[in-house]
């Protein structure tokens, strides 16, 4: 068996022992992963962005335009003195604008108004009969909607409404529950198997 | 002025993507690739570093006042060896970087969401009840689902998958819908208020 | 040694549940569901030779169950003859795709350069993928490794998702989204997900209204897709542990619901 294996072995069973409860083992486990994942993190976000989208090109391919997000870039460490923390609002502001200048359409187009149409467009089938599954639909989308619609107090027929739609909620929420339960037995079946098979070499 | 030019920069650089998101011009498509990658891009892998830096500092600062020194230790460690090693080998397949990350970083950080399967078999003993109309529905369809998902639900009747299959694809899904919209028209009302000057948390609460 | 209390009762029964599952090693006969065969369709139906973009999306904690996803969908693309293009938006996901795309390249012999090349990550996720709407280039000068991307003979002709078939995001996580809704939206590149199975509810109404073209989940998924592929892996193996789990937690529902209903009961009678 190779070192690594012994070692990923050891360190999946120190996490484990938090099952148990907190421990000294599972602090010194976590303390590592948390040490070597944001050192892993720093050497990826340095070798394939600032180094190929910053330095490279403005050390050896002279676009001295770069030299303005580096400046940018370097007015963020202004956040660790008192001083001159007001200088990073200046990056931030092209980041939060940036970011605010591209979601709109995204959000407006794909989030909101394709939905809205996909859920409009199949209500009549190819028969020109209502389509019962896509009505269900319909019904979902608009009184979940109203449930989340708090400027009018859910009283009458709108607060029947909002009712209606907390039964579809709760609907989605079963659902995604069991997914939930489907995708973390999946995770802790593959530790199991590299613990069964690779480790303890139990099973092929 | 220290709030004034950034809110000014930050409605400039908003309105200039918003329009360049309609313009199929060559100039416009161009201006759009430099603002993406050259400012978006890079100032965003500096503020990842600024989160580093004061990663470090933070346990720096803890070791020293003792408060539970190994593992802040082990932490600071582990931020400067990953570096280091790709300093000396590189980061290609079989370098010792791709080993500590392929071999401590990996399996530890999946067995810490592994242990969640644990957290969940306990919620559901202790927390999924039958307790209202509401709990009712989401209880019937966790079941349905959890049935339809494990082999169990083929083997019982076909008739299971599929009507799981129905209650995923449409009200489960409506409801998500609803929420996606939701989601869709709040975003965009923020980020018209951040363009437009009225949202202006993002500039902390000094002057 | 402090006193156990319930929850511990439950851990270990979880815990003795897969263990015995696993050790008898049995293999369940699945039932594809529609949503997978619609993936597979998809890779199958594609040209020979169709340039993929496989976006790793996901961080190490979803490995055992993004990985034998992502292997699927590798071993099909490349079994098609398809050549791949590597890109991860998450930086925990750049080391895994790069091993697992140099795995199953030399599974079916596939040359780096020729039919495959891995472009490494990029922070900003939807920076990125506007800006290789632009230009894959311009965003990636350089592979991975550090090498020039006018080095590869598979990227010569590819300059942004024009000349791309489509995405295939292989997420644990909301990354997708940003890729139906900035790269679908406005580049029109046709995007397929292999997504961890707790965000698959997630995209539902992305597949409902086709801004999503397909999508494949969890480990049931990956079991699915290796039966279609007609190859044994972790997803079929895994399959009656899964099933046991389930079983599982309905019994702790069920027990839950009992223990509460007997309890309320004894106290509307006192």
């Amino acid at each position: 068996m190779d070192a690594g294996t012994v070692i990923a072995g050891i360190l999946t069973l120190a996490i484990l022992t938090f099952l148990y409860r907190d421990n000294p083992v599972y602090k010194l486990a976590e303390s590592l992963l948390i040490g070597v994942s944001i050192g892993y993190f720093l050497v990826i976000n340095w070798s394939n962005t600032i180094m190929d989208l910053m330095f490279v090109p403005l050390f050896t391919q002279g676009k001295l335009m770069l030299i303005i997000p580096l400046i940018l870039g370097l007015l963020m460490f202004g956040r660790f003195n008192r001083k001159t923390t007001v200088l990073s609002r200046i990056p931030i502001a092209v980041l939060i604008g940036s970011g605010a200048g591209v979601a709109i359409p995204a959000m407006l187009d794909a989030r909101t108004l394709q939905q809205m149409s996909a859920t409009v467009t199949p209500i009549l089938a190819p028969d020109g009969l209502p389509n019962i599954s896509e009505l269900v639909v319909m019904a979902g989308v608009i009184t979940t909607l109203i449930y989340f619609y708090f400027s009018r107090e859910h009283r009458g027929w709108w607060g029947k409404s909002a009712t209606m739609g907390t039964y579809f909620l709760m609907i989605f929420f079963g659902t995604t529950f069991a997914y939930t339960v489907m995708s973390r037995m999946s995770t802790f079946i593959g530790r199991m198997e590299f613990l069964l098979s690779d480790f303890l070499k139990l099973t092929q | 002025m220290t709030r004034k030019i950034p809110q000014i920069i930050c409605a400039l650089f908003g309105m200039t993507l918003f329009l360049l998101y309609f313009s199929q011009h060559p100039t416009a498509r161009n201006l759009n690739l430099t603002i993406l990658n050259d400012y978006f891009q890079i100032i965003f892998a500096f503020t990842l570093l600024v989160g580093v830096v004061s990663f470090v500092k933070v346990n720096l600062k803890a070791f020293e006042r003792g408060e539970d020194r190994s593992y802040h230790l082990v932490s600071v460690i582990g931020v400067f060896i990953m570096p280091l090693l790709a300093i000396i080998w590189g980061i290609k397949g079989d370098s010792p970087f791709m080993w500590v990350f392929e071999n401590i970083q990996v399996p530890m950080q999946a067995t810490v969401f592994a242990l969640l399967a644990f957290f969940v078999a306990s919620a559901s003993f202790r927390g999924f009840r039958a307790r209202s109309v509401q709990a009712t529905i989401l209880l019937a369809a966790a079941l349905i689902m959890l049935l339809s998902r494990s082999t169990i639900g083929d083997m019982i009747a076909d008739q299971i998958p599929q009507i799981a299959d129905w209650i995923r694809n449409y009200p489960s899904m409506a409801a998500r819908r609803a929420i996606l919209i939701g989601i869709g028209l709040g975003s965009l009302t923020t980020s018209l208020r951040v363009m437009v000057g009225i949202e202006r948390t993002w500039l902390g609460g000094d002057k | 040694m402090k006193k156990l209390e319930s929850r511990h009762y439950v851990f270990l029964g979880l815990f003795v549940v897969i263990l015995l599952t696993m050790l008898l090693n049995v293999r369940l006969e699945i039932r594809v569901s529609p949503e997978t065969q619609k993936m597979y369709n998809y890779i199958d139906s594609l040209p020979e030779g169709s340039v993929l973009m496989v976006s790793f999306d996901h961080e190490a904690s979803a490995v055992p169950e993004i990985k034998p996803l992502a292997l699927s969908i590798l071993r099909h693309a490349f079994k098609k003859g398809h050549k791949l293009i590597g890109v991860s938006l998450l930086a925990e996901g750049t080391g895994i795709g790069y091993r697992l795309m140099q795995e199953t390249a030399g599974e079916y012999n596939k040359v780096y350069g020729r039919d495959l090349v891995y472009l490494g990550f990029k922070p900003q996720y939807i920076a990125a993928i506007l800006s290789m709407g632009e230009s894959i280039p311009e965003t990636f000068p350089e592979d991975y490794l550090g090498r020039p991307y006018t080095q590869f003979p598979l990227l010569d002709s590819v300059k942004n998702y024009d000349n791309v078939a489509g995405v295939i995001s292989i997420a644990d996580g909301s990354l997708t989204t940003h890729w139906i809704e900035y790269a679908h939206a406005r580049y029109h590149v046709p995007v397929t997900a292999a997504v961890a199975a707790v965000m698959m509810t997630t995209y539902d109404p992305y597949i409902s209204s086709g801004q999503l073209h397909a999508m494949v989940g969890g480990l049931r998924g990956a079991a699915e897709y290796e039966k279609l592929l007609k190859i044994g892996g972790s997803g079929r193996r895994g399959m009656l542990a899964q099933t046991s789990a389930h079983l599982y937690v309905i019994a702790m529902i069920i027990a839950g619901n009992i223990v509460y209903f007997l309890r309320r009961n004894k106290r509307v009678k006192s």
